[in-house]
């Protein structure tokens, strides 16, 4: 299969978040390696994604899995080499799959030799890469990130005597930006993956990249100049290469990503995740049709990225207090179960592993306006283990099959990076693949089913939405539209049956098509159209005059 | 089971999209348009403050406005009110009216029959009534109301509230000594504007058959808190602050006593298998205080009320003489003899009169509602009394005098069981 050679590619694309580490070993050595990987792309095809999102692979200490890196043109000796890397990609580009890799632009581990040169004398040339001080009071409006490790946005450097800034762990000092030949060395860095064929970066922490006196050094103008550099190189050197921005921010800070359409072509939508998973338990659509009605417009060839979980906590940042302490007790009522602010558990846990729940959000994922990005093992209901510290819980290997440490590696259980899950609900003996691929109605198999929904349609890649407003408050409803196209969703938030009115004068004469069994439902006419829907039922319908 | 087809279909399909319920706050209005916009905020603050995770709805049960008053209700929007800059409301708070006819004067009845209808159907948990015309209502008098039903399973809360000691004088001179006396439980406010209470006494309450009495205004209040004493429900008070004080003139005396004492006389015989064997009386648990009192100076023009007395004892001495024993009508007589400064209608023979009247209203010696309205000038003559002995006095002391007509009450009880029993 050839990939998809519109450069809106990222529009209508189906993102599959791995680590590379994680997913299949194939040396033995208990790490997942991306010739392991490179076995599982059928997998992959066959699930019905079309690009990959890996996490950073590059030679890194692995103090913050891996967004630590200490040498940004090369691969971590336990995930294989550069060919493994390039081979690996080339059998994605076969499978008519994307590749995205990370660019962890903002700070590097305190081992790059950068660092080490910096730090080794203030006569260094390379001093002034990192934003060094002799005090640490300097912008001092800065938030700290990780509250419960960090006390300050500066740690003290034994080595020089003086100060250096990291808005993350005092491990990951920050690049100084404000200096040019950090800004061209950087780039280097991107041109050395794109024209290896690489087809995206997903930038890290990028609202950080500048820093000023009398800010909170947060999506500064200096920033998004840096960004538009990178975008207008991008777009001079390459065809249908794509930007994904990392900014943990409100829909209004995070709009200037976009630019014009010549900075990002695609940001996460970080406020809306939480708020599906608020939405759920309230059972009621007020928190996710409010944030998206907060959410801007942006420029045609621009795009939000959605998702349900990922790698980190679900991050509770962009909440009120108010919400937090609901999602908190909703989520999270163990302590352990919360990290920084947010609550560090899988998708399938945090939905009590109710078949339905896990239905209707990935069901509002996929059809919500963006590109939806699935973590690996949501496919199959992965659960998480608490007891691993930091965010290692949602990290665990991916369970193939119920046999020899899943299917993951060959190696001595105890030489895995991470132990696998093996409680009797959510163990690799009771979730694997090679299980669900056999069962007609497992949730791979479901995911399956949904995913090629989707792709049968660009609406829900490229469509406008329009919420509609039925007076129960417990059916979120819109309409997609692209050109003559339009496809009405129908969520039930509740955990019961709900009867609902639906306003579709503006659709009257067309006749409803549920598209997963392809039935005709009536006609819409001048009455309010009737529907009544299972407890969490969700209906995509087409709808077609005829 | 609300009776089928009480309820519009127009206020079903509402009812269908609002879903089940932890908090239902119901409003009966009849042209409360001055009024009722900010009372509707000051709720939905009061729901966000302290319930602010709870599914809640607010609804209207209008009796026809021609004001307005319905589209106010529904028309202002949660996410208008923002008591505290962090405090948003998490979810869709419902605000939905329905309308019915006001015509009969049992208004407040259907008013409150369809508020429990609702209350049934949503299975909400706890409900709190709401008065339109609460001018000083506070946010927290949602949660005061609201708290001990929905976490602590009380099912009717009562509300006290501070008072200047000559406002509420049917209360403290008939209703709360009598039914204290009767039922056995110190409830301040028998029947309030507002109150809350639980979905589940809600629903048994629906059930009752009350509806069709001809209860009157405040009346179906009275008969919801005698039915939670006979009920052996849990009940409790909570302290909402100052009662925003209504002018009222004199003629609204005869309808406020329809309503409370003709209610209250009318349930003394259903429920006398309960009262006749009750000694005593217990206090209700209350939170804050039970009973705060006003002493700034308040004009009351006793001169005209002993006048209304004088006129009314002679001109229904006829009725009188059917209603009250010879013994009690002469002292009466004799009071009335007495010149303005003298004048003093003891305790002891007032509470005889009450119970005089309450037998022979059971019995129905004349026309009912003409024993109500011939008690009017009675009370004032009492009340002169109360407001003399009351005049200079601290709040401790009015309490006290309070107390002791309370006291007196409960001791002349027998008297009503003799005569009750009596007239059989």
């Amino acid at each position: 299969m050839p990939l998809n050679s519109d450069v809106l590619w990222y529009k209508d694309a189906i993102i599959y978040q791995v680590h590379v580490r994680t997913f299949h070993d194939s040396n033995g050595d208990g790490i997942g390696d991306f010739q392991g990987l490179e076995q599982k792309l059928d997998y992959l095809q066959e699930l019905g994604i079309n690009a990959i999102w890996l996490m950073p692979f590059f030679p890194s200490p692995l103090r913050d899995d891996g967004y630590d890196i200490a040498d940004y043109n090369s691969v971590h000796a336990s995930y294989g080499t550069l060919e493994d890397f390039q081979k690996f990609m080339e059998s994605a580009h076969e499978r008519g799959i994307r590749v995205i890799i990370e660019f962890v632009a903002n700070h590097t581990s305190d081992q790059h030799p950068w660092f080490q040169a910096s730090r080794s004398s203030r006569d260094n040339p390379r001093r002034d890469w990192y934003v060094w001080s002799d005090t640490d009071t300097r912008y001092k409006e800065t938030r700290i990130i990780f509250l419960d490790t960090e006390k300050s946005n500066w740690a003290w450097d034994p080595v020089s005597k003086s100060f250096y800034w990291h808005r993350f762990f005092s491990h990951q000092p920050d690049l100084n930006y404000d200096n040019p030949v950090v800004r061209e060395e950087m780039w280097k860095v991107m041109k050395f993956w794109l024209e290896m064929g690489v087809d995206a970066f997903r930038l890290d922490a990028v609202p950080y990249l500048v820093e000023r006196e009398g800010t909170n050094c947060e999506n500064l103008p200096e920033t998004h100049a840096i960004l538009k550099e990178w975008r207008r190189k991008l777009d001079e050197h390459f065809q249908d290469r794509m930007l994904l921005a990392e900014a943990n921010q409100w829909p209004a800070d995070l709009r200037p990503y976009f630019g014009d359409g010549d900075e990002f072509h695609m940001a996460f939508h970080f406020p809306l995740m939480p708020r599906m998973f608020m939405g759920l338990k309230l059972e009621d659509r007020k928190p996710i049709t409010e944030i998206l009605q907060q959410t801007p417009e942006i420029p045609p060839s621009c795009q939000w990225s959605l998702f349900l979980r990922n790698h980190d906590e679900l991050t509770l940042e962009m909440v009120t207090d108010m919400e937090r302490d609901y999602m908190y007790d909703m989520y999270a009522e163990n302590k352990t179960m919360r990290l920084n602010l947010g609550i560090r558990r899988r998708l399938a846990p945090l939905l009590e592993n109710d078949r339905r729940r896990i239905e209707l959000m990935n069901g509002m994922l996929m059809s919500l306006p963006g590109t939806p990005i699935i973590y690996y093992g949501d496919e199959i209901g992965m659960g998480d283990n608490i007891n691993l510290g930091d965010r290692n819980g949602v990290r665990t290997p991916m369970q193939w099959n119920g046999e020899w440490n899943g299917g993951f590696s060959s190696a001595a259980p105890e030489r895995l990076y991470a132990p696998l899950i093996q409680d009797p609900v959510y163990g690799y003996q009771a979730v694997n693949v090679l299980r669900q691929k056999a069962s007609g109605h497992s949730l791979f198999n479901w995911m399956q089913s949904i995913m090629s929904v989707r792709r049968s349609s660009a609406v829900f890649g490229r469509g406008s939405i329009e919420f509609l407003h039925p007076a129960n408050h417990r059916i979120l409803a819109y309409v997609r539209r692209l050109e003559n196209e339009a496809i009405l969703v129908v969520n039930n938030l509740s955990y019961s049956a709900q009867a609902v009115e639906l306003d579709l004068r503006p659709y009257k004469g067309n006749i409803l098509i549920e598209m997963f069994g392809k039935n005709i439902f009536p006609r819409v006419s001048d009455l309010p159209y009737l529907l009544t829907m299972g407890p969490y039922q969700f209906y995509w319908f087409r709808l077609r005059r005829i | 089971m609300a009776e089928e087809n009480f309820l519009t279909d127009e206020f079903l399909r509402q009812l269908i999209n609002v879903g089940e319920v932890d908090i239902l706050v119901g409003l009966p209005t009849h042209n409360n348009a001055k009024t009722i916009g900010s009372i509707v905020q000051t709720i939905q603050s009061g729901i966000l403050r302290g319930f602010p995770r709870e599914r809640a709805v607010i609804i209207n049960a209008d009796g026809g406005s021609r004001d307005g008053t319905p589209e106010l209700v529904t028309g202002v929007s949660i996410d208008d009110v923002r008591p505290a800059s962090n405090l948003g409301a998490l979810r869709t708070l419902h605000s939905i009216s329905t309308r019915y006819s006001s015509n009969s004067s049992s208004a407040n009845g259907v008013a409150f029959r369809t508020i429990l209808a609702a209350a049934d159907l949503l299975r909400a948990k706890a409900c709190v009534v709401m008065s339109p015309e609460s001018a000083n209502i506070e946010p927290e008098w949602i949660a005061k109301l609201l708290r001990p039903v929905y976490n602590d399973g009380i099912d009717l809360v009562t509300p006290t509230y501070r008072r200047h000691k000559f406002e509420g004088l049917l209360i403290t001179n008939l209703l709360y000594p009598m039914i204290r006396a009767l039922y056995g439980l110190r409830i301040r406010e028998a029947f309030s504007p507002e109150f809350g209470f639980s979905g589940r006494f809600g629903n048994q309450f629906l059930g009752q058959n009350v509806w069709n009495d001809g209860v009157e205004g405040a009346g179906i209040e009275l008969r919801f808190t005698l039915a939670a004493i006979t009920g052996k429900c849990r009940i409790s008070q909570s302290f909402l602050g100052e009662k925003d004080r209504i002018e009222r003139h004199a003629v609204d005396l005869v309808p406020a006593l329809r309503q409370t004492v003709g209610t209250l006389f009318s349930a003394l015989e259903p429920d006398f298998p309960v009262w006749s064997v009750v000694t005593g009386s217990q206090p209700a648990s209350t939170a804050g205080s039970e009973q705060e009192v006003l002493l700034e100076p308040l004009r009351v023009n006793r001169k005209r009320l002993r006048e209304m007395f004088l006129s009314g004892i002679s001109e229904l001495e006829s009725v009188f003489q059917s209603i009250l024993s010879a013994a009690t009508l002469a002292e009466l007589q004799q009071i009335a003899q007495l010149g303005e400064e003298e004048f003093h209608y003891p305790a002891q023979l007032w509470v005889r009169t009450v119970y005089e009247f309450a037998a022979s209203y059971r019995k129905s010696v004349i026309n009912r509602d003409h024993i109500i309205q011939a008690l009017a000038p009675l009370f004032r003559g009492r009340v002169t009394t109360f407001v003399k002995e009351n005049r200079s006095a601290s709040e401790d002391e009015v309490e006290s005098n309070i107390e002791r007509l309370c006291l007196e009450f409960e001791q002349q009880k027998p008297y009503l069981l003799e005569i009750w029993k009596s007239k059989e």
